[in-house]
C-alpha cells in the first residue's frame, strides 16, 4: 500500500483551497510512517467503533436516537477518573465499576425520561435525550469544574520494529473486540438476546408472541448506556477529559452507525476502522480538519451507493 | 428495522444528525445574565463576558474569577476613589465559546446595568461581543484574544486591547526564541508549527509563516489538532519533517495532548516552544505534562515576576479560587486593572467617560510584564509585549527582555 521510497510526487495544499505555505505533502511516504499512521488508524477505528456499538444497539431496537450518548460516555470517563484519581483504585478495576453504574443510570433514564414518551414523536424523544445530555454535562461541569483532568498514570507504548503503540489505545482497542463478540454472542446465543433480536425486528409481533417489550427497552437502554460507559471508561488511558469530550466523538459515531448499518455491531466495528482509517490519513495529508471532509464525503457515496450501510439488511431500507 | 408506526428509520436517523451537526452539541448551562437585576447606583459595573461553560470554560472561568478578584482588591482597598469610595460590581455572563453568543451576552450585560466590559477569550466570539459593545457605546476592555482583525481595520471607537495581537505574537516569538537560542550558541534553522485549528491558532500561525524566513528560519510543516483530538497523527508528521523546533500555538488540552504523543513515539526534537501557548506558563499543566517540557521556551502575555504586587495577585488568586493562575488570567486581571485606572481617571460611571479615559490612558501600576499599557487610535496598546521565558524546574521563568528577566536560559 505504501511506497518504500517517495517518488517526489506532491499535492499542493493550495489544491484545497488552504493557505497554508508550508507547500505540499508527499503523496507516497515512508514505510515506517505509513505503518505507524495504519496502527493509529486501527487504534483510532476500534475506539470510534465502540463509542458507536452503543449508539446503534439502542436506535436498532428502540428507535431512538440517543442524543445523550455522549454525555454517558462521560459520565464513564469522570467514574473512572474519580474513582482512580480519588479513591486510588486501579484503573482497570475501575473499568467494570463504571459500566456496571452506567447500566443501572441507563436503566433509571430510561425509567424516568423515555418510557413515558416511548409512543411519542421522534422529535419528542430527540428533544428529552437532548434535555439529558445538557443536564449530564452540567452536572459534572458543576461538579468538576470544565478543567481538562487526566489519570495520575503514564502507561506509555509498546515499540516494535519502530512503529510506536500507546499502550492506553492498545488496551481500548481490546475492550472494542471484546465488546463486540461479548454482545454479538449475547444477542445470538441467550433467550434474552433473542427476544431483544425479536423486538428489533417487530415490536408489536414481539408482544403478541410474549416478550415483554417494555422490559426489553429498558434492558437495551441500559445495555447501550453500559457500552457507551465501557467507551467512556477507557478513554481516560490514553487521552485527557474534559465535560464536552463526549461530542467531539458523538458526530462520527453517528456517521458510523449508518456506514456501518443500523443496528450492525461487527458494522459499528468496520465502519469506526473506516473512519479511523480515513481520520488518520486525513489527517496527515489534509491541511487541518479538512480530514472531516473526507469522513463526510465518504458517507455521503456510501449513503448513494449502499444506503443501508455496509453490513446493514435489507430490512433496514 | 422495528414496524411501530409507518416508518423510515434511517431516514430519521440521518434527519437527526443533521439535526446534530447544526447545534453542534455544544450546548451548555450557564449563569442567567439577567439575574443581576438590581445595581446599585453606588457601585460601577463591568459586565464580564467569557466562556463560563463549554470547551474554554474551565479557563474562561478562571478569566472570569480574575476580573471578580481585581474587583474585590480594589473595593477592600476603598473602591474608586474619585466616586467617593463608589464600589465595584462584576456582572458575569456565560458565551460558552460560541460566537452566536459573544454579542447577545454583551447586549444582556450592558442592559443589566454594564458601564464598561471586558471578554471573550476565543476572538471569534470577542469580535461579536466587541461589535455590540461599539454599537451601544459601551466601552469594551479585551482581556485575552488574539486576532488580528477583531481591532486592525474595523475603525472602533470603544475598544481596547492591551495583549498584543497575533501579528505581534508572532513578530516577538520569532525574534526572541531564535536570538536566544543563537545568543547560547546553538543552531536553529527549521521549524513545525502545531496549531489549534481555529481561529486563535491559525492567526498566530500565519504570523509565524510570515515572520521565521525573516530570521532564517524555515517552516518545515504545519500540523493542525481540533478539540478533543489525539496529537499521535501530527506528532509522527513532525517527527518525520525532523524541524530543530516544534513550535506549540494551543491551549492546555492540546499541548498536553502534544507533549503525551512525543512521549508515546519518543520523539524530542531539539527545541520545543510556544507562541501564545497558556500550558507552558500554567505550573499546574507543566507539572502534568514533567519533564518533556523542561527548556522548552515560550512567548506570551505574563506575569510580571519584577514586580511584587504580582506575586501578591498570583497568590491572593491561588487562595480564593484554588485555581491555578496562568498567563490568561494574568492578562485578564491586568486588562480589568486597565478598567479600574479607567474609571479612576474619569470620575464617572458614564461609558462615555469611562471611553475618554481609555482613549488617554496610560497605565504604568499593573502586573503583565509588559511596559506601561496606552492605547494607539486604533484601541491596540502601543506597548504590548510577549515576553520570553523558560521551563525550569517545571516553572515558567521569564528570561527575555532582560528588564523582565527573572532567570538566566539556560539550554
Amino acid at each position: 500500500m505504501f511506497a518504500t521510497f517517495a517518488i517526489g510526487q506532491t499535492v499542493p495544499v493550495e489544491l484545497f483551497g488552504f493557505s497554508s505555505e508550508t507547500a505540499a505533502v508527499p503523496l507516497f511516504i515512508d514505510l515506517s510512517i505509513g505503518l505507524q499512521l495504519l496502527a493509529f488508524a486501527i487504534l483510532l477505528g476500534g475506539i470510534y467503533g465502540l463509542v458507536a456499538l452503543g449508539l446503534t444497539m439502542i436506535f436498532g431496537v428502540m428507535d431512538v436516537i440517543n442524543f445523550a450518548h455522549g454525555a454517558l460516555m462521560v459520565v464513564g470517563m469522570y467514574a473512572v477518573w474519580w474513582m482512580t484519581n480519588g479513591l486510588g483504585l486501579n484503573p482497570f478495576l475501575t473499568i467494570p465499576i463504571a459500566v456496571a453504574l452506567l447500566f443501572v443510570f441507563g436503566v433509571l433514564i430510561h425509567l424516568t425520561t423515555i418510557a413515558p414518551i416511548i409512543d411519542a414523536s421522534q422529535e419528542n424523544q430527540l428533544i428529552v435525550t437532548f434535555g439529558v445530555l445538557l443536564i449530564i454535562v452540567s452536572t459534572i461541569e458543576i461538579a468538576f469544574s470544565a478543567d481538562p483532568q487526566s489519570l495520575d498514570i503514564d502507561l506509555g507504548s509498546v515499540g516494535i520494529a519502530g512503529i510506536y503503540l500507546p499502550e492506553g489505545q492498545l488496551y481500548a482497542l481490546v475492550f472494542a473486540i471484546l465488546a463486540v463478540i461479548v454482545s454479538w454472542a449475547f444477542l445470538q446465543y441467550t433467550q434474552l438476546g433473542r427476544a431483544i433480536r425479536g423486538t428489533a425486528d417487530n415490536r408489536d409481533a414481539a408482544q403478541y408472541v410474549g416478550i415483554n417489550v417494555p422490559r426489553i427497552d429498558y434492558l437495551t437502554f441500559g445495555l447501550g448506556a453500559a457500552l457507551a460507559g465501557l467507551a467512556g471508561a477507557v478513554i481516560p488511558l490514553f487521552q485527557q477529559i474534559n465535560p464536552h469530550l463526549g461530542d467531539a466523538y458523538l458526530i462520527n459515531a453517528f456517521v458510523i452507525v449508518v456506514l456501518g448499518g443500523l443496528g450492525s455491531f461487527p458494522g459499528a466495528l468496520l465502519g469506526g476502522m473506516i473512519i479511523g482509517f480515513v481520520h488518520v490519513f486525513g489527517q496527515f495529508y489534509l491541511p487541518g480538519s479538512g480530514y472531516q471532509i473526507a469522513i463526510f464525503c465518504i458517507f455521503i457515496l456510501v449513503l448513494l451507493l449502499k444506503p443501508s450501510g455496509l453490513l446493514g439488511g435489507d430490512s433496514n431500507e | 428495522m422495528g414496524t411501530r408506526s409507518n416508518r423510515n428509520p434511517r431516514r430519521k436517523f440521518l434527519k437527526y444528525i443533521g439535526a446534530a451537526g447544526t447545534v453542534g452539541l455544544a450546548g451548555c448551562i450557564g449563569a442567567d445574565p439577567g439575574e443581576d437585576d438590581d445595581v446599585d447606583s453606588d457601585t460601577v459595573v463591568i459586565g464580564s463576558n467569557h466562556p463560563l461553560s463549554g470547551n474554554l470554560g474551565g479557563t474562561g472561568t478562571r478569566m472570569d474569577n480574575a476580573v471578580q478578584l481585581a474587583a474585590m482588591l480594589k473595593n477592600e482597598a476603598g473602591g474608586i476613589e474619585s466616586l467617593d469610595g463608589a464600589e465595584l460590581e462584576v456582572i458575569s455572563g456565560d458565551n460558552e465559546g460560541a460566537q452566536e453568543l459573544g454579542g447577545e451576552i454583551s447586549d444582556e450585560l450592558i442592559d443589566d446595568g454594564a458601564d464598561v466590559l471586558t471578554g471573550c477569550f476565543s476572538s471569534p466570539v470577542t469580535n461579536a461581543a466587541t461589535r455590540a459593545a461599539e454599537r451601544a457605546g459601551v466601552p469594551f476592555v479585551i482581556s485575552v484574544s488574539v486576532a488580528d482583525a477583531i481591532l486592525q481595520g474595523a475603525e472602533m471607537e470603544y475598544i481596547y486591547r492591551p495583549q498584543p495581537p497575533a501579528t505581534q505574537m508572532a513578530v516577538d516569538h520569532a525574534e526572541l526564541m531564535p536570538q536566544a537560542i543563537r545568543d547560547a550558541g546553538q543552531d536553529i534553522d527549521t521549524a513545525g508549527i502545531y496549531y489549534i485549528d481555529i481561529d486563535f491558532g491559525q492567526s498566530v500561525r500565519d504570523g509565524l509563516e510570515e515572520e521565521l524566513p525573516k530570521h532564517d528560519i524555515e517552516v518545515v510543516e504545519t500540523v493542525g489538532i481540533g478539540f478533543g483530538e489525539t496529537a499521535d497523527t501530527q506528532v509522527t508528521q513532525l517527527q518525520a519533517a525532523d524541524p530543530d523546533a516544534v513550535i506549540a500555538i494551543s491551549y492546555e488540552g492540546e499541548t498536553v495532548e502534544l507533549v503525551r504523543a512525543m512521549d508515546d513515539q519518543d520523539y524530542q526534537p531539539p527545541f520545543l516552544t510556544g507562541c501564545a501557548n497558556e500550558a507552558l506558563n500554567d505550573r499546574r499543566a507543566l507539572e502534568q505534562m514533567g519533564d518533556t517540557t523542561e527548556g522548552a521556551l515560550a512567548t506570551n502575555f505574563a506575569l510580571d515576576p519584577t514586580n511584587d504586587r504580582a506575586g501578591e495577585v498570583r497568590e491572593r488568586f491561588e487562595d480564593e479560587f484554588d485555581q491555578s493562575f496562568d498567563a490568561n488570567v494574568a492578562m485578564t486581571y491586568a486588562a480589568t486593572e486597565v478598567i479600574i485606572a479607567a474609571i479612576e481617571e474619569a470620575g464617572s460611571s458614564e461609558p462615555d467617560a469611562i471611553n475618554d479615559a481609555l482613549a488617554e490612558i496610560e497605565v504604568t501600576d499593573h502586573i503583565a510584564a509588559m511596559p506601561p499599557i496606552t492605547f494607539d487610535e486604533n484601541g491596540e496598546n502601543e506597548n504590548a509585549l510577549a515576553p520570553l521565558f523558560q521551563v525550569q524546574d517545571l516553572q515558567d521563568r521569564v528570561v527575555a527582555p532582560a528588564e523582565f528577566a527573572e532567570s538566566e536560559i539556560d539550554l
